[in-house]
């Protein structure tokens, strides 16, 4: 067995187009799944039933579904029944955007369920309006609660972006994939795209451990 | 808009035998990643310190790396590299199991750690020893605690195992994706095999979270 | 009502001499010298973090001492692993917070001493736990999780626990400060009942009425330090130090 790596500094240029989708993919994905989670959760609490009953719905499918099948989903069936088309990047992100902002929503949900009932009925005491109470004492506290789980969330997304892969939007995965079957460098390339997942992966999760460590709560 | 379940309908016995491998697959890397999670969390936490330092380190990476990335790789390139050939089931058993079980290992890891320090002192004023104590006292309790977040990896390993359509081992994805492409009804295929996951995964969050309501008891010191 | 009271040419079972222990630069237990004979009880009082808790758990070798030395049935704790489990294995402990095992019923609590470290037989430590368990007077409570038993009972469970080792002293810490108040005089009658067997007993508590009814002998804490020591007739009706005097007047107690 030979290896040859000189392969890997030779697709540089694409590698990185790759990399940079992938990062793309993932900030947009968080800046569309974050407000949209909010919203969601919100909805859930609403005191409309059906529309809280379908805000669960919502939230509950997407949970429990695996990424790459909502990909494919988004990919085949959206189209059709929506009598749209997107291009598969932004395919791959409706599929991406609808799974985290399930995940979010319930982030969100359970960060604000986790302030005690005591806190709103001191502040309400204390003569706050219910949006004051909401606002001062309960969204401070809670935000305590959710940036840890958003930023598990988001390297957990960094690395599911890999996954739109299959529906041939230009991403890192596929991209070295796509490279590996023209030039049958298979080792190198796969190794290859698995050290730079890495070292684009490794800082963000242990900026997430970080993140847990200064404001996570301990009960 | 119209609809056509006839080939889904033909092909059901083609989708169920999809299913049976998607959950023979589920069951095979939750067992293994139980396993060797738990033993890693042990040799973490008492093994000598350049087994600690290692352990992190693989912890850490498979954190970092996405569960495609490690089954392509253990596919494609871990054969041309060991020689060794694996077909697609136990590829995909080993890659999974390697990557849940870095996620295993944290959860039971931090199951441990929440176990009360008085617990193991009352354990110890017993004259127990530390392999009894971990055993006896610190394990079982850790696993009533860690039961929620054991849950979530058994649900992840259902959504992983997916994902092994792309090494095509026949599970319930790389069969939609089969049916969908010779018969081009991809909209009826793939709702219907959407429920069908569904109902595979909805049931373990549900039956998690009611099981452990039950018997939270037993790990609150 | 009888009390045993120690023979003064009892053996004596543990002995401290100049023991200290620092928590980095902070002085713990600081010339601590005092010793414990066969059927005594001996009640440690003082403020709170005065170390009366740290000596406790410096006695079965939870915590190691700094300085000095502590001497067991004669012989000095030993520093091997498998001699302290020996060790611990002779005394028994209860604690503040009774840390009995929640996956295990009542009953099992009892028998995980017996079974896993002296190697009984289930049917022997079964026996033994349903006697003890009987003794504390929680014979009907044996299958219940800790769960379901309330903080006297479970109290009273970690107490037959610790006697199902047989040890020749218990050691009790604290046993009765994170119990609701109605509750604390079920373990308190328990505890006198074993010292009315002749059990020896170490007791850090702040229950002054127990210490004073039975007591043989009180050792007064203050700041790592033990500030008086004698017989409770002393200690609470004529204390020599004005320090013992200051700490029994906080409590509101005027002999």
């Amino acid at each position: 067995m030979t290896l040859d790596w000189s392969i890997v500094p030779a697709s540089a240029g694409a590698l990185a187009h790759g990399a940079l989708i992938t990062i793309a993919l993932t900030v947009l994905t968080m800046a569309v799944a974050v407000p949209c989670g909010i919203v969601v959760a919100l909805l859930r609490e609403s005191r409309f039933k059906p529309i809280a009953f379908l805000a669960t719905c919502f939230v509950e499918l997407f949970r429990n579904l695996p990424i790459i099948l909502v990909v494919y989903w988004a990919f085949y069936v959206m189209p059709v029944v929506l009598d749209l088309s997107f291009s598969p990047f932004v395919t791959g992100l409706v599929a991406l955007c609808l799974n985290n902002t399930a995940y979010n929503s319930e982030t969100f949900r359970s960060g604000i369920r986790s302030i005690r009932k005591g806190q709103t009925e001191a502040a309400l005491a204390m003569g706050m309006s219910e949006g004051q109470a909401f606002r001062k004492i309960v969204l401070p506290q809670a935000w305590r609660r959710v940036l840890p789980v958003l930023a598990t969330t988001w390297v957990t997304l960094f690395k599911d972006t890999s996954l739109v892969s299959v529906i041939a939007v230009g991403d890192l995965a596929h991209t070295a994939m796509q490279i590996r079957s023209q030039s049958f460098r298979v080792i190198e390339m796969l190794t290859a795209m698995a050290a730079i997942y890495w070292l684009l992966g490794y800082p963000q999760a242990k900026l997430a451990d970080w993140i847990h460590k200064k404001f996570g709560v301990t009960e | 808009m119209d609809f056509n379940f006839g080939p889904v309908i033909e092909s059901w016995r083609f989708l169920a035998d999809g299913v049976r491998i998607t959950v023979l697959l589920s069951l095979s890397v939750a067992a293994c990643s139980l396993t060797f999670g738990t033993l890693v969390a042990l040799a973490r936490r008492y093994g000598p310190k350049w087994l600690q330092a290692i352990l992190i380190f693989y912890i850490d990476s498979m954190r970092a790396i996405p569960v495609l990335v490690v089954l392509v790789w253990f596919y494609f390139a871990f054969p041309i590299a060991t020689g060794i050939n694996l077909p697609p089931f136990l590829s995909a058993l080993v890659a999974l199991s390697f990557n849940l079980t870095a996620y295993v290992a944290e959860i039971v890891r931090a199951g441990m750690e929440s176990v009360r320090p008085g617990q193991v002192r009352a354990g110890l004023a017993l004259g127990m020893s530390t392999p009894q104590i971990v055993r006896k006292i610190v394990l079982p309790q850790a696993f009533v605690r860690m039961m929620p977040a054991l849950g979530n990896v058994l649900t992840l390993t259902v959504k992983d195992t997916a994902i092994a359509a792309v090494i095509a081992v026949p599970e319930l994805m790389r069969r939609a994706d089969a049916i969908a492409g010779q018969t081009y009804t991809p909209v009826e295929v793939f709702s219907t095999v959407m429920l069908l996951y569904f109902c595979i995964i909805f049931p373990i969050t549900r039956g998690v979270d009611i099981v452990y309501k039950r018997i939270s008891f037993l790990g609150r010191s | 009502m009888t009390i045993a009271t120690a023979p003064q040419t009892a053996a004596t079972v543990l002995q401290y001499r100049d023991v200290q222990k620092l928590y980095g630069d902070f002085v713990a237990l600081q010339g601590v010298s005092m010793e414990v004979k066969k059927q005594q009880v001996v009640c440690l009082i003082g403020p709170s973090g005065s170390g009366k808790s740290t000596l406790l758990r410096c006695t079965n070798a939870l915590e190691t001492i700094d300085g000095g030395e502590i001497l067991f049935d004669g012989v000095r704790l030993p520093k091997d692993r498998t001699a302290i489990r020996k060790v611990r294995q002779r005394m028994g402990m209860v604690f503040q917070n009774f840390e009995l095992f929640p996956h295990k019923t009542a009953i099992e609590n009892v028998i995980m001493g017996p079974s896993t470290v002296l190697g009984l037989s289930d049917e022997a430590s079964r026996d033994r736990a349903e006697a003890l368990l009987k003794k504390v007077g929680l014979a009907d409570k044996a299958k219940n999780y800790p769960a379901n038993l309330s903080g006297g009972q479970q109290q009273r469970v970690a107490i037959a626990r610790a006697l199902a080792m047989e040890p020749e002293v218990m050691l009790f810490d604290e046993p009765t400060s994170a119990l609701d108040p109605e509750t604390i005089g079920e373990v308190l009658n328990v505890m006198k009942a074993l010292a009315d067997d002749g059990m020896t007993m170490i007791v850090v508590t702040h229950e002054m009425t127990f210490a004073r009814r039975v007591a043989d002998h009180v050792v007064v804490f203050e700041r790592g330090e033990i500030i008086e020591q004698g017989p409770p007739k002393q200690i609470f009706e004529a204390p020599t130090t004005a320090r013992t005097r200051d700490f029994l007047g906080h409590l509101g107690w005027d002999g």
